[in-house]
């Protein structure tokens, strides 16, 4: 629908884009994502038609963009912008009203039926109906968003820019405006092209995003599975996330990785032996405390394993539901064998993960320090011999802590281990 | 349904309001005259005696003349602070005061006394601003950053021309541009007055056929164009407007100060900023204003005037600060 070929474009002191080529589909939710000036309002606007590029195209259906009137470009495409001067105070439906503009009948717009029925719409849609006799001067700034976006419904185009339109809205109306869209572009068939610096919620709404470099370059256009992946991310925004996948949509979800951590453990070697979520917390506390992670034996579908994947931290893996078998203890022992510290953080003793204790008798014999998490004798399944074992290692040497936070202090305080 | 009530009153008071202060305004003078006098001369229509003489011929020409500069020039304020997005903006902000003084004086210094030169001078010294202006800003896409500043710039120079010429300049011709620069409605022509009315209503009508561009054009070019208005065009229709509205008032009267600023601003406090209203309201209460406040220029020191521009100001800061501080500066 709107084909862009070879576009590029700067300004006096810079160049945005070079040669950029990609094309918005009739129908589809298209999120262009990208650090903080590297052009994205920029980019709508040569869209839109009012900035003009030095060369290349913008078609729509075909014709440069350049070429379309602008009162057919306005019943086109409406724009929510970010924000908005407003030095006179325009009654909220005044404002809404001049949505009308581009389907004007008569010279001083006086309005008719159908505009009435398309500005009433658009005040309830975005729900400002009780505000329609306030001055635009008197709104807070989430209010304000919603009317220029009530103000873009009226204008009836079957496309939609929004530029950073849910930046300062409460998340009860970000929840709204985004249901709204979704149902524009479902009932209306509206095509949505938005910037957005709300990832996850770009994610969850768009067909495909377009994912900008700082240098105004696509790193890559696609669906969200493929284009927000935690290799794309850390290079385009120099950040440290994780992708992993909302546990209700299932799309992909942003997981910031700030270093709130206290501990700083430099590349100690822990091997865990967890399994049944008892390692989740720790999991994710040692690789923020910066200790180099291994973990297993776990089964696939663990929460643990689930955790240790994210972390991208390596796993002596057993499949789905069975007692661990002898390669896979042999992986641990591998795993173990190279790390500086171990740590039991199960809970639940059953037979299929009973040998795992054993591995731990090993680990005190080949002067590896073990600590183990407070345990509890009811939850022995094994009519207890894993409580027996448990006694045996504590004689043997192994430290019992009370908690993550009580490891942590105990690992942070550690004097440095000389490799032999 | 109160509310509406209010707002109707307030409707009619508008409308109502150029005729009473015409009324009020052919009343006072030096020649003292009662309602009862006014009406019977008004009903007798024009003729020989001395009152006659004076109402017909000379307060009433005077009393339209006030009405016809007090409309153009709300009118401008209405457009200029609409196209600049600044309320503070007035005619007289984009060096049109400065070119139309430049041309009145050059022509008054180089001897030219006829009532026709001066305000002819006047004409052409304003567009030639506004048009330098304009050409100016719109090397640099014309916002209205660059237009007030490149009008602030062009009336200063206009200024330090007009200083360097009143030096020069005998002490008659001085004085005679004093009392023009601070505005007065004695000197214009009265042959010129259906002249005046006739570019005034033309150009209050092509103003309003653009009422809704100018409430577009508030929110700023970028969403003026997001919303289908083609800015460039729009912007140089009403600026050729509003610059000919104000030419030809102060080619007729001088530079009358404050009308073009306060009275848009009341009528947009009154109203609200809608164009397709503020713009016949302003025209209307701008020239009731006007009159009124020349009546009161007229007979404070009667038989002396003291210019016009004085008592516009006089009454319309007090009111307007009034108004600031009820409203809360919702400009």
């Amino acid at each position: 629908m709107i084909q862009i070929n070879n576009l590029s474009f700067s300004f006096a002191s810079a160049e945005i884009f070079n040669r950029l080529n990609f094309t918005v589909n009739r129908g589809e939710i298209l999120s262009i994502i990208g650090p903080n000036g590297c052009g994205k309002s920029t980019l709508l606007r040569l869209l839109r038609g009012s900035l003009k590029a030095q060369s290349g195209d913008v078609l729509w259906d075909k014709t440069p963009v350049g070429k379309i009137p602008a009162g057919e470009m306005a019943r086109k495409v409406a724009v929510v912008p970010q924000s908005s001067t407003i030095s006179f105070p325009y009654k909220v439906r005044e404002l809404v009203a001049m949505g009308r503009y581009p389907h004007r009948k008569n010279l001083l717009s006086f309005q008719d039926k159908t505009d009435l029925q398309a500005i009433e719409q658009a005040l309830v849609m975005t729900d400002i109906l009780p505000l329609v006799e306030r001055p635009i001067t008197q709104l807070s700034g989430g209010e304000l968003q919603r009317v220029l976006l009530a103000r873009a419904l009226a204008q009836n185009g079957s496309v939609l820019f929004l530029d950073e339109a849910t930046n300062h809205l409460d998340i009860d109306h970000r929840f709204e405006l985004t249901e709204l869209l979704l149902q524009l572009n479902r009932e209306q068939q509206t095509t949505i092209v938005q910037i957005s610096h709300d990832l996850d919620l770009a994610a969850a709404i768009s067909q495909r995003i377009l994912l900008l470099t700082e240098h105004g370059k696509i790193a890559e256009i696609g669906s969200p599975e493929k284009v927000m992946t935690a290799a794309n991310l850390q290079q385009i925004f120099r950040v440290d996330v994780k992708v992993d996948s909302n546990p209700f949509t299932g799309t992909p979800q942003i997981v910031p990785l700030i270093n709130k951590s206290n501990h700083q453990l430099n590349n100690l070697k822990v091997h865990l032996i967890c399994g049944g979520g008892s390692g989740n917390t720790l999991l994710r506390r040692l690789h923020l405390a910066k200790a180099k992670v291994t973990a297993g034996p776990l089964n696939q579908g663990d929460s643990d394993e689930m955790t240790a994947n994210v972390l991208n931290i390596p796993v002596a893996q057993e499949i789905p539901f069975s007692p661990f078998s002898e390669q896979t203890l042999a992986t641990t022992q591998n795993f173990i064998e190279t790390t500086e510290i171990l740590v039991i953080t199960t809970q639940w003793w059953g037979v299929g993960n009973l040998p795992c204790l054993d591995l731990a008798e090993t680990a005190i014999h080949q002067g590896i320090a073990v600590y183990l998490l407070a345990q509890q004798q009811e939850q022995d399944y094994t009519g207890g011999k894993a409580w027996e074992k448990i006694q045996q290692l504590k004689n043997q040497g192994v430290r019992a802590v009370r908690n993550e936070e009580h490891l942590l202090d105990e690992l942070d305080s550690l004097p440095p281990i000389s490799i032999i | 349904m109160n509310k509406f009530a209010t707002k109707s009153w307030v409707w009619l008071l508008f409308l109502l309001s150029p005729p009473a202060a015409i009324l009020i305004s052919l009343s006072t003078g030096s020649l003292d005259l009662s309602w009862n006098q006014l009406f019977t001369i008004l009903l007798q229509g024009s003729g020989p005696d001395i009152e006659q003489v004076i109402i017909w011929q000379i307060r009433l020409p005077r009393a339209l003349l006030a009405g016809l500069v007090g409309a153009a020039l709300s009118l401008s304020g209405v457009t200029f602070q609409a196209v600049l997005r600044n309320p503070l903006a007035d005619p007289y902000l984009l060096g049109i005061s400065g070119g139309a003084a430049l041309g009145a004086v050059i022509a008054l210094t180089c001897g030219f006394q006829s009532p026709m030169i001066i305000p002819l001078a006047a004409f052409i010294g304003a567009l030639t601003a506004l048009l330098l202006v304009y050409l100016v800003a719109q090397a640099h896409t014309c916002s209205s950053h660059t237009l007030i500043l490149s009008g602030v710039m062009v009336g200063s120079l206009a200024a330090a021309l007009l200083l360097f010429l009143l030096w020069r300049a005998p002490a008659d011709a001085t004085r005679q541009a004093i009392f023009w620069l601070a505005g007065n409605l004695s000197l214009a022509n009265p042959d010129w007055l259906s002249w005046g009315w006739i570019w005034v209503l033309i150009g209050f009508l092509l103003l309003w056929s653009q009422s809704p561009n100018l409430d577009l054009l508030t929110q700023g070019e970028e969403t003026a164009a997001d919303l289908g208005l083609d800015v460039g065009r729009s912007r140089l229709i009403l600026f050729a407007l509003a610059g000919a509205l104000t030419a030809c008032a102060v080619s007729l009267a001088g530079l009358v100060g404050f009308v073009g600023l306060v009275i848009p601003h009341i009528c947009r406090m009154l109203w609200g900023p809608g164009h397709r209203l503020l713009l016949p309201f302003s025209a209307l209460l701008g020239s009731s204003f006007l009159i009124i406040a020349d009546a009161i220029a007229r007979s404070l020191y009667a038989p002396a005037e003291i210019p016009v521009g004085v008592v516009t100001a006089v009454l319309g800061a007090p009111f307007f600060l009034y108004l600031l501080r009820r409203k809360g500066g919702g400009l």
